[in-house]
């Protein structure tokens, strides 16, 4: 049950009348819980035993730590857990395939059986922030919950279920307590950001997909431009369809009366890698910021540790977003790209003399070089990408115009947002004719659309 | 809570936001420019539908024009005359279908062809239930084709899914259609797009200009054509190219034992009864033609059974007070396959159904020829 589809459109238009005259009484909590476990099972109901489980088992710890000297071993039976969980069903596979080729250059016939499961839709989501809280609550930063359905309502909370944004319990779970008042102007934020995000999944994310799957599926047959061109779409395409699935997520929660933290914002306008990991799913980097990279240390003890946590923290977040050798190596460029470009902010003439432009192009097509890992199917699709970009001839590329045009347009009014003339936004007719624009379009000319989310498969 | 984060969380990276005035706004302007823009293109989009005009067969799924084209036969023509290919005239030119040799007997031009190529009795009923609303109060002659009783596969019951034609104009959820396994989602939006006309319009802009694609799509197929520039406002003309005169034997087809279903038991007779009490229930006069089907090219036994069925249509067409005819077969040389007859073969049909009493009585006395 998707955002953009029918299903849900029905689902919602029960829902959310049922929602507002409860939301002021005891049933509100246990009415969202219930919706949010209907949510995730019509996807695969067993899900729900997968959710109850690791719901149960850090609701369990924290209430153990609260009353036990012993509060260490108990965030470890949590930690444990849930990294179990995750390297069980997302991980399995992976280790599994690496494990028979290993056996198989070593010329042993046995084999590991594959495990045969899907990967629950927003495991990896839900499990973070479970992590989060169980972590927060032993680093005393947070009240341990009482309700077990307001836990498990935090946990489950449908708009932001399958695929973030990862809230923190100390932001979520006091709303979740608090009767939300849902006022008209929340609706209208609602409804806009999730204008917004539609157009951007259905209108530009799955229109972009279209050039970029054929591209990518059989790079070998595509020379320079197609190839070029192809890795620039799919570098929109991502932040669209992920971008998109965000604002939905937000501006239904916030129909709600929920606020859901800001998770992209303009991130390729970043004129560092830094900067890029403080704009890109920040729910995610500030997780990994908070739970990994500062606790091996951060920046505390010297350059060279630094970059080793730092290395570890995006190796592990390239691990994050798949369980494929592709996803590493993304996460190691990225790395590597955060080392140079932090030695290159070090010093005054990059600093202060190259223009905040150049800088925006430079991490920008930094980011795009290193999406090539991150969509090709392996690790000889994208070295044979990159090699065809730099060697192959000029074919005509065949991309759409219509496509670039949308896109550069988008980035144009990111470039105008985040300049003197964002006030030219701010004007009421250009907002009405921005949103009118969308709905006609969406109604009119975007194909009819059941396409995943691809963030849903992390 | 809610103050507080109005402070720390940010709205967005992009400043569409509007207030609960402003969505009123919003909201008014699309719905004046989708309805305006559909009634405008029916003034600026020209459609001017000649002698024995017929929907082109690529604009089948082109139901916005369709319904156009009902509004224009309306106001045009006495009598309707409403089927599947067999009405309008597969193997035949627009020159020799059924509706042009009922105007030839006729003598003047008082019968529209609205058949659709490509289409079955199921489709054809949500056709004009939905998009055929014009059709109110006129003379309509409805050809019942026994092909889509021929097997499960036709009468679309097979367990197994089978994509038929137009799925978008079909029962979505009640009553079941067991071969009919389409998502929730898309069966919950064909459901929708019948009773908002603009998606229907759009569709049409699809069709006609953009070669039944998205635009999406179309750009991939023409990455530098500007898609404004595809909108020439011409519709395509109706194919006069379609032209066979060999009959079924000439084409080496063989003759054929039909799994037949029977009425009591078929969905596709149950549909088009529907659509039977849908026409009259909109005050028109209803005159049912049943086949002529090719019945030499059935074996002895689905021969035998084909007359059973036969009989029972036209004891429940009797029984229903409708006016009805079942024509002789035609000469075997007169079939281009088991349902389709050749030109001459509709020359023939429209003289029996001029010499019928029933069809004098409800479709010609009435209009006083």
């Amino acid at each position: 049950m998707l955002f953009h589809t029918w299903p849900f459109a029905l689902f919602f238009l029960v829902f959310y009348p049922a929602y507002l005259i409860l939301k002021g009484t005891r049933f509100r909590l246990p009415f969202l819980l219930v919706s949010s476990y209907f949510f995730y099972a019509c996807f695969n109901p067993l899900y729900l035993i997968l959710i109850g489980y690791s719901t149960l088992v850090d609701y369990t710890v924290v209430q153990r730590m609260a009353k036990s000297s012993r509060r260490k071993t108990w965030l470890s039976v949590s930690m444990v857990n849930n990294i179990a969980l995750l390297g069980f069903f997302k991980y399995a596979g992976f280790v599994t395939d690496n494990v028979n080729a290993l056996l198989s250059s070593l010329h042993i016939s046995y084999a590991l059986p594959e495990p045969g499961f899907l990967l629950p839709v927003g495991i990896s989501f839900y499990v973070f922030q479970s992590m989060s809280y169980t972590i927060d609550y032993y680093r005393g930063k947070m009240e341990r919950e009482k309700s077990l359905i307001a836990y498990a309502a935090f946990v489950s909370l449908f708009p932001r279920l399958v695929a973030g944004p990862i809230e923190r319990a100390k932001n979520l779970l006091p709303q979740l307590h608090k009767t939300p008042k849902v006022t008209t102007q929340d609706v209208a934020d609602g409804l806009s950001l999730f204008v917004v995000g539609m157009f951007k999944k259905v209108a530009l994310a799955d229109y972009l997909s279209l050039y970029v799957d054929n591209i990518y599926a059989a790079p070998g047959q595509y020379q320079s431009p197609a190839l070029i061109l192809a890795t620039f779409l799919f570098c929109w395409q991502i932040y669209f369809d992920f971008s998109g699935y965000t604002d939905m997520a937000r501006g239904i929660a916030r129909m709600m009366g929920f606020d859901l933290m800001l998770n992209f914002n303009n991130p390729y306008l970043s004129t560092s890698l830094g900067e890029f990991w403080g704009r890109w799913h920040i729910s995610l980097s500030s997780w990994f910021k908070d739970y990994v990279y500062i606790p091996l240390g951060g920046n505390r003890r010297g350059t060279f540790n630094t970059y080793r946590n730092m290395f570890l923290t995006m190796v592990i977040s390239g691990l994050w977003h798949g369980a494929a050798w592709t996803f590493v190596i993304w996460g190691a460029v990225h790395a590597l790209g955060r080392f140079v470009t932090r030695e290159l902010e070090r010093t005054p003439f990059y600093r202060e003399k190259v223009p905040k432009l150049i800088k925006q192009l430079i991490v920008f097509t930094f980011v795009t070089f290193a999406w090539i890992f991150f969509r090709a199917e392996s690790i000889g699709d994208a070295w044979l990408i990159i090699t065809r970009i730099f060697s192959s001839g000029w074919a005509n590329p065949y991309c759409p115009v219509w496509a670039l045009i949308m896109v550069f347009s988008v980035w144009l009014y990111q470039f105008v947002y985040e300049s003197r003339f964002r006030w030219i936004f701010d004007l009421a007719p250009v907002r009405i004719g921005l949103i009118v624009a969308m709905i006609l379009y969406l109604i009119m000319f975007a194909p009819s659309s059941d396409q995943g989310f691809i963030y849903l498969q992390f | 809570m809610k103050e507080a984060n109005e402070v720390t969380t940010p709205f967005s990276s992009n400043n569409v936001r509007l207030s609960g005035r402003e969505w009123i706004v919003a909201v008014v302007l699309c719905s004046a420019l989708l309805c305006l823009g559909q009634s405008l293109w029916g003034h600026i989009e020209k459609f001017d539908p000649g002698t024995d005009y017929r929907l082109p067969y690529e604009l089948g799924n082109d139901y916005w024009l369709y319904s156009r084209y009902c509004r224009w036969a309306c106001s045009k023509y006495d009598t309707l005359v409403v089927g599947d290919s067999v009405v309008w005239g597969h193997y035949v030119s627009s020159d020799n279908t059924l509706s042009h040799y009922f105007n030839q007997q006729a003598g003047r031009e008082c019968f529209a062809n609205l058949g659709v190529d490509g289409f079955h009795p199921a489709a054809l009923g949500g056709l004009l239930k939905y998009y055929g609303r014009a059709i109110t109060g006129k003379k309509v002659i409805i050809q019942f084709n026994p092909l889509w009783m021929t097997s499960l596969k036709h009468d679309l019951q097979t367990a197994k899914e089978f994509h038929f034609n137009h799925p978008k104009l079909v029962p979505q959820f009640f009553p079941k259609i067991p071969c009919y396994k389409d998502s929730f989602s898309k069966r919950f939006s064909a459901a929708v797009e019948r009773y908002i006309p603009f998606f229907s319009w759009t569709s049409h802009l699809r069709i006609v200009y953009f070669e039944n694609m998205a635009l999406p799509n179309w750009t991939l197929e023409h990455p530098y054509r500007n898609p404004l520039g595809a909108v020439t406002l011409k519709l395509p003309v109706s194919d006069n190219n379609l032209q066979e005169n060999v009959s079924w034997m000439e084409k080496g087809i063989a003759q054929e034992n039909f799994q037949w279903v029977i009425p009591a038991q078929s969905l596709q007779w149950r549909f088009f009864r529907q659509t039977i009490e849908l026409l009259r229930a909109r005050n028109n006069a209803v005159f049912v033609v049943v086949g002529p089907f090719n019945e030499h090219m059935l074996k002895p036994d689905s021969y035998k059974t084909y007359q059973k069925i036969k009989s029972e249509i036209e004891t429940w067409l009797r029984r229903n007070n409708i006016a009805y005819c079942v024509p002789d077969v035609l000469p075997s040389k007169l079939y281009r396959d088991a349902s389709h007859p050749l030109g001459p073969g509709y020359a023939m049909l429209a003289e029996q159904l001029f010499e019928n009493e029933s069809f004098k009585l409800t479709i010609l006395n009435e209009s006083g020829d």
